[in-house]
């Protein structure tokens, strides 16, 4: 028993060390969000860059611990206001998915500039602290992990302070109460966000530069990780509250160390984003969050604008159809002909997303999880049960929209950024199942030899047979979705976007129609996964990353929310464009970023408009 | 905002810089290969390290006499390691009537997506970094000049148990197919040597915090670590190790090693055993004459990675002359089945074998580090150990 307790003992500790590392990014996100409302995708990027600035002035200008953090507090907080005034500024008025869409291309752009600069390779960052540690229990606690949680809790006083008994700290938090009120009443609401932006981001790049240190390494590829920690924490706690990012920060420390204690290390995402659906969906409002604070989004719908779609005709669609359906009969290239094939697989892909995100207002951050279900369920038919291809790929979609839509079913009851951040946890939910679920799945090791794929008992695995099954069953499930917009499930959808309450006051239950759309939103997805895996012979649990998520999801903005023919319009641009620029080398990344953030900033309402 | 023609400008210089930076000395008209590989997002750093091992084996074939009189040239795109990008890029290859071989993905979905494409229309894809027991599974163009795990491991499990005499051993390894693979084999191997595998962990490579793995592993009641790692997250487990008070000696898999282990690890890696296949203090004149030209040209110290994507050169180089000057893409395919004996850094002499399409046997030697440096672990070092334990 004794032993077990001080086994015990040493989890807490080592979870409240890295808890207190995640509260240093939740702070920031917190406030961020409290003024502006805005999970600020880019955090972790900042964070990246700290810890760079910090490396930087250490290795060629020497500088002693306390002149370093100067520094790093200096450039990261003139980052975080350059971020505000060139990305964030312009977007004002836009809808609220606007922002959202422009923090995450910043924090692309952000993370190409730091590897094109500093180079991909990890660098050390070693501590200036003197190597003195503390012993508790079995283990120790260094003078780093102590000044960790001394900037952790002092930065949060100093907020606390700021915000209670500084002028700024209160207009502060008169914007984030009544961002129009404050404003009539003579706060400079600019200012004031380009000043949140500017703390925010002083301790989103301390905190990089404290973790680079505490670990002895920094590389280019530690900023979507710390992103990804942070919002969970953060909404954890409570979104928009500053002491409640402390206590959500902890609190998934702990839970990732007993997880490990429990079940072992594969399991530990696991139960962080598992204590984050059972907290989303026991406190919507995150432990620490009042109700009053935030207003339930959207009610007016302002978290998607309305915008007057630009209606492709239809002499046209028909056209770009034939001339997509001829096309391989030219003999074109073989490249040419996969980027299509890829893009379709892609449309169909959005095609989902643009209905869950856009027609029924439930932006989801998680959509390559129902990629990978639709892979795995069809590659696993056809291999253990031996149905052929075609059966298998229906049979996928169907499985998806079930499985799919139960796993989403418990978010129902949540809004807005919630709904982005529940289905962002599910997503690696899925991803961290196959990879655990070994009897079933086959872990890291991966499902190999899926057959290529075949319909109707043919060989369909020829480029131009490929391109045209894609394009077929995308084209399908396109009119599909057009078909149902049409009538009046379309318009029942469109309502529960624009406000649930008025909805349910129609006598329109909305959790059902969610879960229609949720379930044919799944089928394309899945049907989409099924195809891609007979295409790559070869899937595992890295297959489908979070990353894919992020892409369909700007696919679908890029194109117009809900817009059919623009989350078609958005697959193709987004796929091909990244193929047009590489005869940039390495900068097509860059080019791809930046291209990304202008077409943001000229039609934030997607380039064909919301629906 | 940019102005218009600013960011014309831009691009133009975007668009010409390429080009300018690879036009190379070329007696007659080049022999191709294409590289698909990651050289932006999160394994960008190990296109960077082919890179430089790619140019270097270039210098070499083209100063003795090229591709049978010809210059060796390559194309390297981008695929991020992803898949999607993996297989328009194979179409991409396939269709370039230049290209003659393939190297790479990186990783095993990237890789094992785009092999069907290679496979179908008959182009060799050499995946030098691929380790996935059914990657070369993938049909007769696809080859595989990876250490294969079935014969590194067994090595690793020698050292552990009959040099380093660990009883009791804790396993922690990436959990990707590379570290599972390569665990499992391990495992059997340390079993089949009389030692006990008491706990097995895998971590996922993003994963930085090993605090509570290391106390799991405490609790099992080792007597000796062992790290399935790259070098990134060796360090970080390195670095950790003592922090929870664990103090019993370690060794690693052949792949942390590199300088970077050393930088990334500080004082925490010192005394880590690891047995590697490649080690530039090695006296054999293909490894020292690699090491010679590294240092020359790059000013820094070579590791495993560079040394892979040399010999994959090197490797490809061989197929090619032995196709002849007039060989096709089969008849580079069926050059495979004939080069004998290629110099490697990595193997010494290259052999493949026709049925797996993998490099036969995997030598190797033991390294310790000792005081900030990768040394031979030679008989006293194990001794000192020994007795500190």
């Amino acid at each position: 028993m004794h032993s077990s307790f001080i086994s015990f003992f040493d989890y807490t500790v080592n979870g409240l060390i890295i808890g207190n590392i995640y509260a240093l990014l939740a702070v920031g996100l917190a406030l961020i969000f409290g003024v502006s409302h805005l999970i600020n995708f880019a955090h972790g990027s900042v964070y990246t860059i700290g810890a760079y600035i910090g490396w930087a002035s250490i290795t060629f200008l020497r500088t002693p611990l306390p002149l370093t953090i100067v520094l790093v507090v200096l450039g990261s907080g003139a980052l975080g206001m350059l971020i505000e005034r060139v990305g964030l500024r312009p977007l004002q008025g836009a809808a609220r998915i606007a922002p959202l869409l422009a923090t995450i291309g910043i924090s692309f752009v952000l993370d190409i500039l730091v590897q094109l600069i500093a180079s991909p390779d990890p660098r050390s960052l070693p501590t200036q602290l003197p190597d003195w540690r503390l012993h508790i229990g079995t283990g120790t606690v260094g003078a780093l992990d102590l000044l960790i949680a001394g900037i952790g809790l002092g930065s949060a006083a100093l907020l606390f302070g700021f915000l209670r008994f500084t002028r700024l700290g209160w207009a502060v938090r008169a914007t984030a109460q009544d961002r129009d009120a404050a404003q009539q009443m003579g706060v400079d609401v600019n200012r004031v966000n380009q000043s949140v932006f500017a703390i925010a981001s002083a301790l989103g790049g301390l905190s990089g530069l404290l973790v680079g240190m505490y670990y002895n390494n920094i590389s280019p590829a530690m900023s979507f990780q710390a992103t990804l920690k942070g919002v969970v924490a953060t909404v954890v706690g409570g979104v928009g509250n500053v002491p409640g990012a402390i206590v959500g920060s902890m609190l998934l420390g702990l839970t990732e160390s007993y997880g490990v204690a429990l079940f072992g290390t594969p399991y530990r995402n696991l139960f962080a984003f598992v204590l984050l659906l059972l907290i989303l969906v026991w406190k919507p409002n995150g432990l620490f969050g009042r109700k009053r604070v935030l207003p339930p989004e959207p009610l007016t719908g302002t978290f998607i604008a309305p915008s007057k779609p630009w209606r492709v005709p239809a002499w046209l669609l028909a056209a770009l159809f034939v001339a997509a359906a001829v096309l391989p009969l030219f003999d074109p290239s073989p490249y040419l002909l996969q980027t299509l094939t890829n893009s379709w697989l892609y449309a169909a892909l959005a095609l989902s997303l643009t209905l869950v995100a856009g027609t029924i207002g439930q932006i989801s951050l998680g959509h390559a999880g129902l990629l990978a279900i639709g892979a795995y369920a069809s590659s696993l038919l056809v291999l253990d049960l031996h149905l052929p291809v075609g059966t298998s790929i229906v049979l996928a979609g169907l499985m998806t929209a079930a499985i799919g839509t139960a796993l989403i079913f418990p978010a129902f009851r949540l809004r807005g950024h919630y709904v982005s951040i529940a289905t962002l946890g599910i997503g690696e939910i899925v991803a961290l199942t196959i990879l655990n679920w070994e009897s079933l799945t086959r872990g890291p090791i991966g499902v190999s030899g899926i057959p290529p794929l075949s319909l109707f008992g043919r060989d369909a695995s020829s480029n131009s047979a490929f391109y045209w099954a894609a394009l077929g069953g995308m084209v399908l499930l396109a009119l599909l979705q057009w078909r149902l917009l049409r009538s009046h499930l379309g318009r029942t959808f469109r309502a529960v976007r624009e406000d649930e309450v008025a909805a349910r006051a129609y006598g329109v239950s909305p959790d059902r129609y969610k879960a229609l759309a949720f379930g044919f939103g799944g089928f394309a997805a899945g049907i989409s996964g099924a195809f891609t895996a007979h295409l790559y012979s070869y899937i595992n649990h890295e297959t489908f990353t979070s990353q894919i998520s992020i892409l369909a999801l700007t696919m679908v903005i890029l194109g117009g929310l809900g817009n059919i023919s623009g989350a078609l319009l958005g697959a193709v641009a987004l796929v091909s464009l990244p193929e047009l620029f590489r005869i940039t080398a390495e900068y097509r990344m860059l080019i791809y970023g930046i291209a990304l953030l202008l077409l943001i900033r000229f039609r934030p309402q997607g380039l064909l408009g919301t629906v | 905002m940019l102005h218009r023609q600013s960011f014309l400008r831009l691009a133009a210089a975007f668009l010409l810089a390429p080009i300018v930076a690879s036009a190379a000395p070329a007696a007659g008209e080049s022999v191709w290969f294409g590289v698909s590989g990651p050289l932006t997002g999160q394994n960008a750093q190990y296109g960077a390290q082919w890179k430089a091992g790619f140019d270097l084996a270039l210098e070499d074939v083209n100063a003795n006499g090229g591709i049978n009189g010809r210059p060796l040239a390559y194309v390297f795109e981008d695929s991020q390691s992803d898949p999607r990008q993996a297989v328009g890029l194979a179409q991409k290859f396939v269709n370039d009537k230049r290209i003659q071989i393939e190297l790479g993905d990186f990783s095993s979905p990237a890789s094992m997506a785009a092999s069907p494409i290679y496979q179908r229309a008959g182009l060799v894809q050499l995946g030098f970094t691929n380790s996935h027991p059914d990657f070369t599974k993938g049909g007769d163009y696809v080859w595989s000049p990876s250490i294969s795990q079935a014969d590194a491991q067994p090595l690793l499990a020698d050292l552990a148990v009959k040099t380093l005499g660990f009883k009791r051993v804790a396993v922690l390894f990436l959990n990707t197919d590379w570290g599972r693979t390569s665990r499992d084999v391990f495992v059997k191997a340390a079993e089949a040597r009389g030692a006990e595998v008491v706990i097995a962990e895998g971590y996922q490579p993003d994963e930085k915090d090993f605090r509570s793995t290391l106390v799991r592993v405490r609790d099992a009641k080792p007597d000796g670590l062992v790290l399935i790692s790259y070098y990134p997250d060796g360090a970080l487990i390195a670095g950790q190790v003592r922090n929870v008070g664990l103090t019993q000696p370690i060794a690693a898999s052949g792949s942390v090693y590199s300088p970077k282990f050393i930088e990334l690890g500080g004082a925490a890696v010192n005394g880590i055993y690891t047995n590697t296949a490649f080690f530039p203090d090695e006296p054999r004149a293909e490894v020292q004459d690699f090491v010679k030209r590294f240092r020359a040209k790059y000013g820094k110290e070579p590791d495993a990675f560079n040394a892979y994507a040399y010999d994959a050169v090197v490797i490809a180089a061989a197929a090619l002359r032995e196709a002849g000057p007039n060989g096709d893409r089969k008849a580079v395919r069926d050059a495979f089945y004939k080069i004998k004996d290629v110099p490697s850094v990595v193997f010494g002499k290259a052999n493949f074998d026709p049925q797996t399409r993998r490099v036969i046997g995997v030598k190797s030697v033991d390294l310790v580090v000792k005081d900030g440096k990768w040394a031979l672990g030679d008989a006293k070092i194990k001794a000192a150990v020994a007795s500190v334990r």
